[in-house]
């Protein structure tokens, strides 16, 4: 028998819809299993094989509490907040988004599987009403102005800092509804935003709040007007990407601008003042032991100048809070993972310790042997556990009673309008966090609440020792034996520079003698500013020459985050391109190469004309 | 292939069959049509200096094409002779002869004023392994070494799940970071490595690669990388320094169930 083309066609179309059908009909649990289980474990209780190496956690989806919704404070997430979240993910963060992996009806059947886990979903009375979100208003100079005093008066910037960089005076102390501490948002940086960096998406997060973190909902708190006010505050504060969602401003090369003044380090910033800003990504360093699988810094924003004689370099970078009253070094032994989290007294965390346990701390991956031998021995996070509630922002704010401080008020003030004392008021719904907060001041635990650290803040800038003759540079952590590097580390609590030279992690040596580096060092609002001064030309390490790319590479220590050693954020290799003084003037080229062309064309039609003119040929 | 350029380029080409142009709008369309299609026919772009020597290749030819043949040679000839003698062309042959000055001026001042690019490294993705590689005491010939734990597929399906499942957790604890929750290469510190970590999705990866490979790689990770491959700027560590041989075998294990992959058998000679 033969088929016609017809038929054929349509028996192929039955044969995909079938095969459609049939992946589509792989249940929630499935797929559940298969993408979710290994982060949020098989009975969605957040303690996947990977937990222990997250920050922020996975979510517990057994407690109810979600993060990213439409939906007042303290209420569950609509299906559409769940659809989201497992679409586009969560930037910043381990939830990666499955939009390119997953079919709409699978994700449908997840979200129905999802909610399997929590009886709130079933509970009207925990379906909080859709918050809608209206389309914004114009974003204009007013509004954002309006919304910068409504910050203020709002006290946003108790956590997130005067101008939103994340270094509030509580920021340190924070802690989610499981006694961890958790991260104030930058608000510079609104790539990192968990929910998204639109202005639509601010105003959700500003209206809804975060379930199970201290970030408040400000639904039916402040006029929708105020609201759109700090959210257009907080776009400024990013950049000002009023269409779409901004992205993350990384580059791959440092532009040095020649200069003809002096390179005079007391002027500070202005010595930078229209050179390009670089600003390059850093991930934690997880490539050999001691490994930091959640840095607390995620960029560098890098300057640099120079003139015939010097260079000099300006480093920036968002720090919570500056930690400088203990030690670091580039050669302080880090722990191994498993050590690390020895280090936390998990008999005062809810549920105890997440995850895995541990198959032998003392040994994993010992690649230099002795993987808990750190030099301090007080375990700072033991004590702040310890400490309990004494740190406690909360209580601090209970007893703070400044008539224009909010937090004051809500302790004392249920007024309607009042964010805080909705919340307090409303202690019964379980959603509300200023209640849940004062509960753990007195009987939950705290977790680090701000504790002095043993290590301070660092930076380190890494060069090659000697320029590289062909393409093989030396390995990007700390360089190798046979290609060393020189680190201009600065430990931020402690005075002046300390050349390392780098030849593998293991291999870092004080630098002897070479190259004076002078620095100034400040920490304002928030950021960490160091400038580099050296001489250009070096004998004993690497000199920059006009018109070269130089290889570049940078390392962040947090102290709060107990970064040492090998425990630290880092860049891959970038280029620095160090700018010819002077510059070549393109116009002489241009008119050699274009009268050049001008006259053989004259000469052409010239000798064509003598020879070919009384001929007719065509026409 | 971008089928769209290729199409109307070859359309073109077609067209040029009936309408018949003269010999000197026949060699430009050529030469213009082949330069679309290596700038702009392909995905993954060609680089300029590729493009420019097989320009150079497609000038020569059509120059002997045209010499070939005397009659040829009069059919080009003769149109630019007229251009640049006859009257009538002269407004014409005034612009051109400027706009050709003005245009190899303006490439100069281009080249001169472009922004710099950082110098990029052309890394070989699958560097060749070396005959052997020892780890943890244990003497690997990289040729003839298979995943001692693939037959078990067979014989043991309950045993081979259950390492399957132990190589996922040993994925989520470790490889997450780079190389993502769905082995796309898209984790969460992707975005700060150059080379990016690998997709093992890619049907270029492990779907073509023997699983003694993926052991040397995962094994030894950049360090143990010969020169081609840059080992000074890849961020695969050198997993033994972490993880046990069984561990290494059950990872890989993993990666082919969870892309459905198989691997390359071993070849017999």
């Amino acid at each position: 028998m033969r088929w016609s083309h017809s038929s054929r066609v349509l028996v192929l179309g039955i044969f995909l819809c079938l095969l459609a059908g049939a992946v589509a009909a792989q249940d929630g649990e499935a797929l559940y299993a298969k993408y979710c289980s290994q982060c949020h474990g098989d009975s969605g209780d957040g303690m996947g094989v990977a937990a222990p190496f997250l920050k922020p956690a996975p979510r517990d989806f057994t407690s109810g509490k979600y993060k990213i919704r439409r939906t007042p404070t303290g209420s569950m997430p609509l299906d559409e907040d769940l659809e989201r979240v497992i679409k586009v993910g969560l930037p910043y963060t381990a939830m990666p988004g499955f939009e390119k992996v997953l079919s709409d009806s699978q994700v449908d059947s997840l979200v129905a599987h999802l909610k399997t886990f929590s009886a709130d979903f079933e509970d009207p009375e925990a379906l909080g009403e859709p918050i809608e979100i209206p389309s914004p208003p114009p974003y204009t100079p007013e509004s954002v102005e309006r919304g910068a005093q409504l910050y203020v008066e709002t006290g946003c910037g108790r956590c997130h800092g005067e101008i939103g960089y994340g270094d509030g005076g509580s920021a340190p102390t924070l802690v989610d509804d499981w006694g961890v501490h958790i991260k104030v948002a930058d608000l510079s940086m609104p790539w990192t935003f968990r929910g998204g960096g639109t202005r639509q998406d601010i105003f959700r997060t500003m209206s809804s709040g975060f379930n199970g973190t201290p970030m408040p909902g400000f639904h039916g708190a402040l006029p929708t007007e105020d609201i759109w006010g700090i959210v257009d505050y907080i776009v400024s504060l990013g950049g000002g990407t009023v269409e779409g969602a901004p992205e993350a401003p990384y580059t791959s090369l440092l532009v040095s601008q020649g200069i003809e003044d002096e390179v005079d380090l007391s002027k500070g910033a202005e010595l930078f003042v229209g050179a390009q800003e670089a600003v390059f990504p850093l991930v934690g360093q997880i490539i050999e032991p001691g490994r930091n699988f959640f840095p607390a810094t995620t960029s560098v924003s890098v300057k640099a100048v120079h003139n015939t004689e010097e260079i000099a370099f300006m480093v920036r970078w968002h720090d919570m809070r500056a930690e400088t009253i203990g030690i670091n070094g580039p050669d302080l032994r880090a722990p191994e993972w498993m050590a690390q989290l020895d280090e936390i007294d998990w008999a005062s965390v809810p549920g105890g310790r997440p995850g895995m346990t541990p198959a032998d701390g003392g040994d994993e991956g010992g690649l230099w042997g002795d993987a808990e031998g750190d030099g301090g021995g007080d375990d700072p996070w033991g004590d702040a556990a310890a400490d309990d509630g004494a740190e406690d922002p909360w209580g601090d704010a209970a007893t703070d009673d400044g008539a224009e401080d909010p937090w004051g008020d809500a302790a004392t003030d249920d007024g309607a309008e009042d964010p805080w004392g909705d919340a307090a008021a409303d202690e019964g719904s379980g959603g509300d966090f200023w209640g849940d907060e004062e509960g753990a001041a007195v009987a939950g635990p705290t977790l680090a609440s701000g504790p002095e650290t043993e290590f301070n803040d660092a930076i380190a800038l890494q060069f090659p020792l000697s320029m590289p003759t062909g393409v093989r540079k030396p390995y990007f952590l700390f360089g190798d034996a046979q290609n060393a590097v020189d680190l201009w580390f600065v430990d931020l609590g402690s005075d002046g520079i300390q050349r390392y030279t780098g030849r593998g992690s293991a291999a870092i040596a004080p630098a002897e003698g070479g190259d004076r580096v002078e620095i100034i060092k400040s920490y304002e609002q928030g950021v960490w500013t160091v400038i580099y001064k050296r001489k250009l030309v070096s004998r004993s390490s690497i000199s920059f020459s006009e018109d070269s790319f130089v290889p570049i590479a940078f390392s962040v220590w947090d102290g709060f985050n107990r970064e040492r050693g090998n425990k630290r954020g880092l860049t891959r290799w970038f280029s620095l391109y160090v700018e010819p003084l002077e510059k070549p003037d393109p116009m002489a080229p241009m008119l050699k190469a274009g009268l050049g062309v001008l006259g053989l064309e004259l000469l052409i039609v010239f000798l064509m004309r003598r020879r070919f003119g009384n001929k007719k040929l065509i026409g | 292939m971008n089928l769209l350029v290729i199409s109307a380029i070859l359309a073109a080409m077609v067209g040029m069959r009936f309408l018949k142009p003269s010999m000197l709008a026949w060699i430009a369309i050529w030469w213009l049509g082949m330069f679309a299609i290596l700038e702009f026919g392909f995905a993954v772009p060609i680089p300029a200096s590729v493009i420019k020597i097989y320009m150079g290749i497609i000038t020569l030819s059509l120059i002997a094409y045209v010499l070939t043949d005397p009659e040829r040679v009069e059919q080009v000839w003769n149109p630019i002779v007229a251009f640049t003698v006859e009257k009538r062309f002269q407004p014409l042959l005034v612009v051109v002869g400027l706009l050709i000055p003005c245009v190899v001026a303006w490439s100069i001042y281009a080249d001169m004023t472009k922004s710099k690019q950082a110098p990029s490294f052309a890394r070989t993705v699958h560097p060749a392994p070396p005959d052997q590689i020892t780890v943890h005491d244990t003497d690997y010939p990289l040729g003839f070494a298979d995943n001692p734990y693939r037959t078990l597929e067979a014989s043991a399906p309950e045993e081979f799940a259950a390492r399957v499942q132990a190589g996922r957790d040993v994925y989520y604890s470790n490889c997450l970071w780079c190389h993502g929750d769905v082995m796309a290469g898209e984790g969460m510190f992707a975005h700060a490595l150059n080379p990016i970590p690998t997709s093992f999705e890619d049907p270029g990866t492990i779907a073509m690669l023997r699983e003694a490979f993926l052991f040397w790689r995962i094994a030894k990770g950049a360090p143990g990388m010969p020169d081609e491959g840059g080992p000074w700027e890849s961020a695969m560590p050198a997993w033994e320094n972490f993880l046990s041989e069984e561990e290494m075998w059950n990872v890989i294990l993993f990666l082919y169930d969870f892309t459905d992959y198989k691997p390359r058998a071993v070849e017999l000679h």
